[in-house]
């Protein structure tokens, strides 16, 4: 995890992500409502990222692009995403010693992005690659 | 009158005109029920071997086959399922001696498990709505995630004791890492913490409760938290993922707060699961077994974490996903490792699960386009017909059929 600024990122669920996700997986607005990050304004401005531009989130589990949003709140150091196919390519698969696998919570580094936003036929095919 | 399956409120009160054999105009569908209601029409599963399109009679004796000459199965999902699949699913589970598990193993199960062993206590949505003047929401945003939860239940409507409503007779009271749309609708009631910082705010306020100083930064608002609490006459408590997570399963100081706000007045705790029908699996799984997940009739009955999906993908050699996206929700390393396990998909959406099987199942859709029962998430029963046709058989007579198999 070399680069970019480290946050701890919190998933949650949103209603617009619950009603594009009802729809279907694969549908543009699944990936609008689900490919993004709620950035604290100040740790924005110290990374050089405005608000739709693309972010990349790596932790040692792996990475993607998503778009950036500004959170309305002020929660510097701390990142929300929508729990989803994005947010799992950077949750760890470790079970810990308590049997409990952690989905809500990780740490990532957060780095201006480059190119687009990761697309759902790419997590796809790193999940299918051998 | 219909009934959405969008989330596990279960709601019962939908107006449905039908247009022929279509639905047509629907009222008192929220936003994510609508959405789920026009899903009939898009991403339909369809029956397919090896990625060929097959019929349905040879894609359920594919399956069959495929879990039969497995040694160590793992049939996962069934909380987007009726009572009577998940019946069904734990007759196969049975009948193979294989693992059974669920979504709940990695969100609520450890919640719904104390709930259905009589270690929380807990009330139905009714109790609630009639006489529930404090709902503290927990880690959860029903806003979100069970649109109608506080319209229909939990704070805007008026009840028996509560003919007030929230204007004057409800308190909500929301502790959340985040300012959520509940957390706004609570407004004074919104109580922010640190992530992972549920332990701590447990702690404060058993202490406050017990009239000792909570070692929190606003003392005098946890003490006024406890004094709200000490005069409430019926309080109800919906926890979220966001409490489960925080606590990662050690429930004793929860459980311990609960009891204490019970020596005061009753407070229940009700869990905001998340498929439509979870309770329904954690209770046929608990009446079985003892347990809502993580069980394997392999010799008997034996339970434990190694035998939820996190771990068991390690040593399984076909896995039957049931009403679930596994795939979308886990880590990429396990989706990775499940990708690998020979796969039966059985559901009535095209999932990133379901692009991953070796044989794909579709169903009906529960409440749509077929009839069955399910358990809301405060655990009442809910029975419910079809409103439309359907080419699909139910979810039941499909494990039924993949059994005949068997
Ligand atoms: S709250 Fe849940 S069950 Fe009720 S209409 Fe909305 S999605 Fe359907």
């Amino acid at each position: 995890m070399a680069g970019g600024r480290e946050l701890t990122v919190i998933t949650y669920r949103g209603i617009f992500q619950e009603v594009e996700e009802a729809r279907g997986m694969y549908s543009d607005g699944y990936r609008d409502q689900s490919a993004v990050v709620a950035l604290d304004g100040r740790d924005m401005k110290e990374m050089g990222v405005e608000a739709g531009e693309p972010v990349r989130l790596a932790t040692a589990s792996g990475d993607v692009v998503v778009a950036a949003k500004l959170s309305e709140e002020d929660h510097p150091g701390v990142a929300f995403m929508p729990a989803s196919p994005w947010s799992a390519q950077l949750l760890s698969g470790d079970v810990g010693e308590d049997g409990f696998l952690e989905l809500k919570r990780f740490a990532a580094r957060a780095s201006p992005g480059e190119g687009e936003v990761t697309t759902i036929g790419e997590i796809e095919a790193g999940i299918k690659a051998p | 009158m219909g009934l959405c399956t969008g989330c596990s409120l279960l709601c019962d009160d939908i107006v449905v005109e039908l247009d022929g054999d279509k639905i047509g105009k629907t009222m008192n569908l929220c936003r994510k029920g609508h959405a789920h209601y026009n899903s009939l029409g898009s991403e339909r599963l369809t029956p397919s071997v090896g990625g060929s399109q097959v019929g349905i009679e040879d894609a359920a004796r594919a399956a069959g086959e495929l879990l039969a000459g497995a040694e160590n199965p793992l049939l996962f999902g069934w909380e987007g399922s009726t009572l009577e699949a998940q019946r069904a699913g734990v007759d196969l589970a049975k009948k193979l001696g294989s693992a059974i598990d669920g979504p709940s193993s990695y969100s609520q199960g450890m919640i719904a498990e104390k709930i259905l062993a009589g270690e929380i206590p807990t009330c139905t949505f009714d109790d609630v709505r009639n006489f529930a003047d404090v709902s503290i929401y927990w880690g959860d945003d029903p806003s979100s995630s069970h649109p109608r939860h506080m319209s229909r239940f939990s704070y805007f409507p008026r009840g028996e004791k509560r003919q007030k409503g929230y204007e004057e007779d409800r308190e909500a009271i929301v502790i959340d890492v985040r300012k959520s749309p509940t957390a706004q609708i609570a407004a004074d009631g919104f109580f922010k913490i640190s992530p992972g910082g549920d332990g701590a705010f447990i702690e404060a306020l058993t202490a406050a409760l017990a009239g000792k100083i909570p070692k929190v930064e606003d003392k005098k608002r946890m003490l006024n938290l406890a004094t709200k609490l000490r005069k409430a006459k019926f309080g109800a408590i919906f926890t979220g993922l966001g409490l489960a997570h925080s606590l990662r399963g050690d429930l004793s100081g929860f459980t311990a707060l609960v009891g204490k706000l019970n020596e005061l007045a009753r407070f229940s705790v009700i869990p905001s699961l998340g498929d439509y029908n979870t309770r329904g699996f954690n209770q046929t799984l608990f009446d079985e077994t003892g347990h809502v997940d993580a069980v394997s009739f392999k010799d008997g009955v034996s339970y434990g974490r190694k035998f939820g999906i996190a771990r068991f993908l390690d040593s399984c050699d076909a896995v039957m996903v049931v009403g679930s996206d596994p795939a979308a929700v886990l880590p990429a390393a396990l989706a990775r490792k499940l990708a690998k396990v020979p796969m039966v998909a059985v559901g009535s959406h095209r999932t990133i699960t379901s692009g991953l099987a070796r044989v794909s199942v579709p169903t009906a859709v529960a409440g749509l386009e077929a009839g069955g029962a399910g358990l809301r998430t405060d655990g009442v029963k809910v029975e419910f017909d079809r409103l439309v046709g359907s080419v699909h058989l139910s979810d039941a007579d499909v494990i039924r059929r993949i059994m005949e198999e068997v």
